[in-house]
């Protein structure tokens, strides 16, 4: 957005409050430097205001300030009291020549002098050669002559008075160290107009400025006849955070768009399944190291159902090597006998690939295309790079002349989907593919990763399901793929509710 | 992945051109075997559960010859004659706990008998066919005996413990039946297998002498292999002939490979007599040119077929419309004819520069019922609630805090912190509360994800639902919070709830409600049990909602699409 007077636009009227435009008016019109006191008067803003006012004007070198410091003695409390009743050294004269130009140590702490002033007294006669050493406390002859006043009654009546000379240093000095005199230092402040002030338009010194824009400033209309106060735009502000997608939902979102775009319908299935959807049907033997791959969470007190009985047939006939509709055998199976009790027996869905069994005993008129994204369980550890629960997303293509040639097709548009070209193959073993293929795609940081596991369907998954055209099938470990993406090294991370991290920091 | 490590020396003597360590990755890597570790003669390999037979020395080094081209097609199979005298008779009480029982005879070339590299070799890979192909031995379990201190034939009988004794390999002395299956860690870990009551299963010699108690340990002498045997009779009992054929296949593998002769042993049985041969024949699977390339989507020509098939250590001869292709005993991955097509991809290498895509268009979609997942979640965004993701699998704490005992449990969990699958949202948002009490409040944040309940109609006795969770935290967070919310979540999916007191688990009395629409439940809400928010010391009032999406998608989806 163009900025019309640029970041550094000069200041104008309109960024002052109104204590500050008033006083600004004052100082252009002023002739010589004034002091805060009659700036107040002549402004009628109150000594607070007004000071602070012309603080912030100076602050914005709209007004200048000459400051002239000095010093103001005044009496104490006991400064006072001795200009009223006299110096202690002097009372005590006074009460020893009563009592004859002699008086015991114990009359004079009961006297009427405090602990301070005794002490005063007696070194002040001293000090002046008025008062004999050794007890009891004895006037000397000198004393006959002490009736003019000494210097220090001189110098409290002169501060008394505000003589500008006090008198003596020293003995104003000494009189500040007994605490009979304070000294103030004054600043006298004089303000004038600064040059960047002086020409400074004020406008609307008539309009009231607003501040905030309330409900009662909206309805009332005083908007329309205010001017609105500017806020300083660099000032801290309260921090606010909002809701936004969580980056591994939003991720695996998107990678299902790529599916879309590839013309794949979603297909869905339960995450408890049966050990017949889960791998019986899939043509993984009952009791067989490959079994093992798929280790799964078996469950406490549900009870599953066994499949529509014309399908547990056939699918018996395939694990034990039999014809299935009375066809030559497809293979020899897995020999032994298929146990339809432990068919109907409640696991957790350890592969997607229970989905794409689902869909095609729904019968899917060829060609088709189905993707599931879903959570899968295996009884593995929990570590950096493993989850118990994980995401794969499965994928099937079937119709008249799919071949390996496709999946590899499709693997390479999947991996350029997702932005990486280099696509890699080697074989692996699925028991319901065949060949099975798993795909290594070069990430840029992290080298040659393994993410795209598939094959073709055995017949023996097909045939059973009464579909009669072949089918490609891969099962995508997604949250690796996420990871990658979203620049995660820990795969606990993609199940995230730490709220700091899921609002805060970039996206 | 199953894995083993093999002698570097023994694995590759005499190869050649002699495989460097990078050359050696990289060929397995186009193999189902991949090289984990070489460390001085320490090979460590691993291979796809299909493929045992690469994790013996023999095996690997087969498949070794045909890449680099050292040898093609069938590996040398010496196959004795039947000798009458080597059979093993089964007791018809056997059939009950070992219905399937096979064997087979190995003997030594001229001046090699056994040297202690094949014996370890041997022994160590029985222990990998126990541990993987027969399941801890329930299904198969094997065993090796000198014939030289054996008098065949053999015989397997169920015999009484207190009958029993022997002197079990690795010990000194006789025990009796009772106390080796009481006492001995294989009786405890194996004899539930090869025991029926106070009977246990026996191999004998002809003359008496007890070789094994199967399947659990072989006895001294006569069940003992040493060093300088010549003729071992290899024995596997198990659960089915399939298994105990692919078993004793791949043991004899590392005899074969060494260029031992097999002799067939008869199996003599109440159903009759299985003279053994067929353990030791090759495996025939048809193949066919159409099938080859109705897979692999290349037309290959019929010498290039045999060529790939020669380097995958197979043989192939002509048959109607393909060829009939020969597999040792030890593959007994390949049971049909797409296996053998495999090997041959594998052996003609993936091409990613084939990869093409289908030739025909479909129209791509997500469910109606995902789109209506979306909807909700943008609905919760909308609100200001910062989503969260968790797994579904909780914790038994998490559920049991809650007061809530509906949730299924794991049978077999790996950890306390996922030993129950969630039937409701509550569960991981009260474990967000306590998780973030250092964030700060307000809080407000939502879940869209699925929870398993018990269902006796659905086929695994449970079914999958997808809910929408709400949680909202702060110094006056209260019952009309919630309740707005899903007021408002209602009315912009286009309909009204009714709502009424309800008792929730992990709310506080009188401070909960369910919403109904029409006559069914579809949302729950309410305030948090203060004793929840201090056992997570959570410092500020919440309160939940938790709206079931699966009943609500279908009273709410447009005609047709529910």
């Amino acid at each position: 957005m163009p900025d019309a007077e640029g970041p550094d636009a000069p200041p104008d009227g309109a960024g002052l409050s109104e204590p500050e435009r008033r006083l600004l008016a004052f100082l252009q019109a002023a002739t010589a430097a004034q002091d805060e006191t009659a700036i107040a008067a002549a402004t009628g803003l109150a000594d607070d205001t007004t000071r602070g006012g012309l603080q912030r004007l100076r602050s914005k070198r709209l007004a200048r300030v000459e400051e002239t410091s000095t010093e103001r003695r005044r009496l104490t409390t006991r400064g006072r009291s001795a200009v009223d009743q006299g110096l202690p050294e002097r009372r005590f004269l006074t009460l020893l020549r009563s009592r004859g130009g002699s008086i015991p140590a114990a009359d004079l702490v009961a006297g009427p002098f405090d602990e301070e002033e005794r002490a005063a007294a007696i070194g002040g006669l001293r000090r002046r050669g008025l008062l004999a050493e050794g007890a009891p406390f004895r006037l000397t002859p000198a004393a006959a002559d002490a009736d003019a006043p000494w210097p220090e009654e001189t110098a409290l009546l002169a501060v008394r008075d505000g003589a500008a000379d006090a008198g003596p240093p020293a003995v104003v000095a000494g009189l500040v160290r007994r605490g009979l005199v304070a000294v103030d230092r004054v600043v006298d402040r004089r303000w004038s107009v600064a040059p960047d002030g002086a020409d400074l338009p004020l406008t609307g010194l008539d309009r009231p400025l607003i501040g905030a824009l309330t409900p009662a400033v909206l309805a009332s209309g005083a908007w329309r006849d205010g001017a609105f106060r500017p806020y300083d735009v660099r000032a801290e502000v309260p921090y606010v955070t909002g809701a936004r997608p969580h980056p591994y939902l939003a991720w695996l979102r998107q990678f299902e768009e790529v599916l879309v775009g590839l013309g794949f319908e979603e297909g869905a299935g339960p995450l408890l399944e049966t050990a017949f959807w889960n791998a019986d049907v899939l043509f993984m033997p009952q009791d067989h190291p490959a079994r093992s791959i798929h280790d799964a969470f078996s469950l406490i007190g549900t009870s599953g159902h066994p499949p529509d009985p014309a399908l547990l047939a056939r699918v018996a006939a395939v694990h034990e090597g039999r014809p299935v509709d009375g066809a030559t055998p497809l293979s020899r199976g897995w020999g032994g006998t298929y146990d339809p009790v432990l068919a109907a027996r409640p696991v957790l869905r350890s592969q997607t690939t229970a989905v794409s069994a689902r869909f095609l005993a729904a019968h899917p008129t060829p060609p088709f295309r189905m993707y599931a994204v879903d959570r899968n369980f295996r009884r593995e550890a929990v570590d950096a790079t493993h989850h118990l629960e994980f995401a794969q997303c499965e994928g099937i293509v079937g119709q008249e002349g799919i071949t390996l040639r496709h999946l590899i097709g499709i693997f390479r548009s999947l991996a350029e989907g997702i932005g990486i070209r280099d696509v890699r193959f080697r074989p692996t073993y699925f028991p319901f593919t065949e060949p099975s293929v798993e795909g290594h795609v070069k990430h840029p940081r992290l080298g040659w990763i393994e993410v795209l596991p598939g094959g073709i369907f055995r017949p023996e998954v097909l045939r059973p399901l009464g579909i009669d055209v072949p089918v490609a099938a891969w099962g995508i470990g997604v949250m690796r793929l996420a990871m990658v993406a979203l620049g995660v090294n820990d795969i606990r991370d993609l199940y995230l509710d730490d709220l700091a991290r899921l609002t805060g920091g970039r996206l | 992945m199953p894995q083993a490590t093999l002698s570097a020396a023994r694995l590759l003597a005499g190869l050649s051109p002699m495989p460097s360590e990078p050359e050696l990755r990289r060929i397995l890597f186009d193999t189902k075997a991949e090289l984990a570790d070489w460390t001085g003669d320490a090979v460590r390999v691993e291979v796809t559960a299909d493929r045992l037979d690469l994790l013996s020395e023999g095996g690997l080094r087969s498949l070794l010859d045909g890449v680099v081209g050292a040898a093609r097609g069938l590996p040398p199979l010496a196959v004795a004659p039947s000798d009458p005298t080597l059979a093993i008779d089964v007791d018809p009480s056997v059939a009950p706990l070992r219905p399937a029982i096979g064997g087979v005879v190995v003997e030594a070339p001229a001046g090699a008998p056994l040297d202690a590299g094949l014996l370890e070799e041997a022994v160590r890979y029985q222990e990998l066919l126990h541990a993987t192909i027969g399941r801890g031995r329930r299904v198969v379990s094997l065993g090796l005996y000198p014939i030289a201190k054996t008098r065949p034939p053999f015989r397997y009988t169920l015999e009484p413990l207190a009958d029993l004794r022997f002197t079990p390999l690795g010990g000194d002395i006789p025990v009796d039946g009772t106390a080796f299956y009481r006492d001995h860690p294989f009786a405890q870990a194996y004899g539930a297998f090869g025991r029926s009551g106070d009977r246990a299963l026996v191999l004998r010699d002809a003359a008496g002498n007890v070789l094994s108690l199967p399947p659990v340990l072989n006895a001294r002498p006569a069940g003992e292999a040493t060093v300088g045997d010549e003729r071992l009779l290899l024995e596997a009992t198990g659960l089915a002939p399939a298994r105990v054929a692919d078993a004793l296949g791949l043991l004899l593998l590392v005899f074969a490979a060494r260029g031992w002769r097999l002799r067939p042993v008869a199996v003599r049985g109440t159903a009759g007599t299985d003279d053994g041969r067929a353990l030791l024949a090759p495996r025939t699977v048809p193949l066919h040119e159409a099938t080859i390339r109705s897979i692999v989507g290349v037309a290959l020509d019929a010498s290039e077929v045999e060529r790939l098939l020669g380097r995958a250590r197979l043989a192939a001869g002509p048959a109607p419309g393909g060829w009939a292709v020969h597999a040792p005993p030890w593959r007994p991955d390949l049971l049909g004819e797409v296996d053998v097509i495999e090997d041959l991809v594998v052996a003609r290498g993936f091409r990613p520069d084939e990869g093409i895509l289908p030739p025909t268009f479909t129209r791509g979609r997500r469910r109606p019922e995902s789109e209506f997942r979306d909807r909700v979640s943008g609905l919760l965004l909308g609100l200001g609630l910062t989503p969260i993701a968790t797994p579904v699998l909780v914790a038994r704490d998490g559920i049991a805090g809650l007061g809530r005992d509906r949730a299924i449990a794991v049978a077999n969990p790996v950890s306390e912190l996922y030993s129950h699958v969630r039937d409701t949202l509550l569960v991981p948002l009260v474990a967000a509360l306590a998780h973030n009490v250092r964030y700060g409040y307000p809080q407000r944040f939502s879940e869209v994800g699925p929870v398993v309940v018990p269902d006796a109609t659905a086929d695994s006795g449970g079914s999958t639902r997808y809910h929408a969770g709400i949680m909202i935290a702060h110094e006056r967070a209260g019952f009309a919070d919630a309740a707005a919310f899903v007021e408002y979540l209602l009315g912009a999916l286009g309909t009204i709830g009714v709502r009424e007191p309800a008792r929730l688990p992990g709310t506080i009395p009188g401070r909960a409600a369910r919403v109904r629409l029409t006559g069914e439940t579809v949302a729950e809400l309410g305030e948090i049990d203060p004793a929840i928010l201090a056992a997570n010391s959570v410092p500020v009032p919440a309160v939940w909602a938790e709206l079931d999406l699966a009943a609500l998608w279908p009273l709410l989806a447009p005609s047709g699409t529910a």
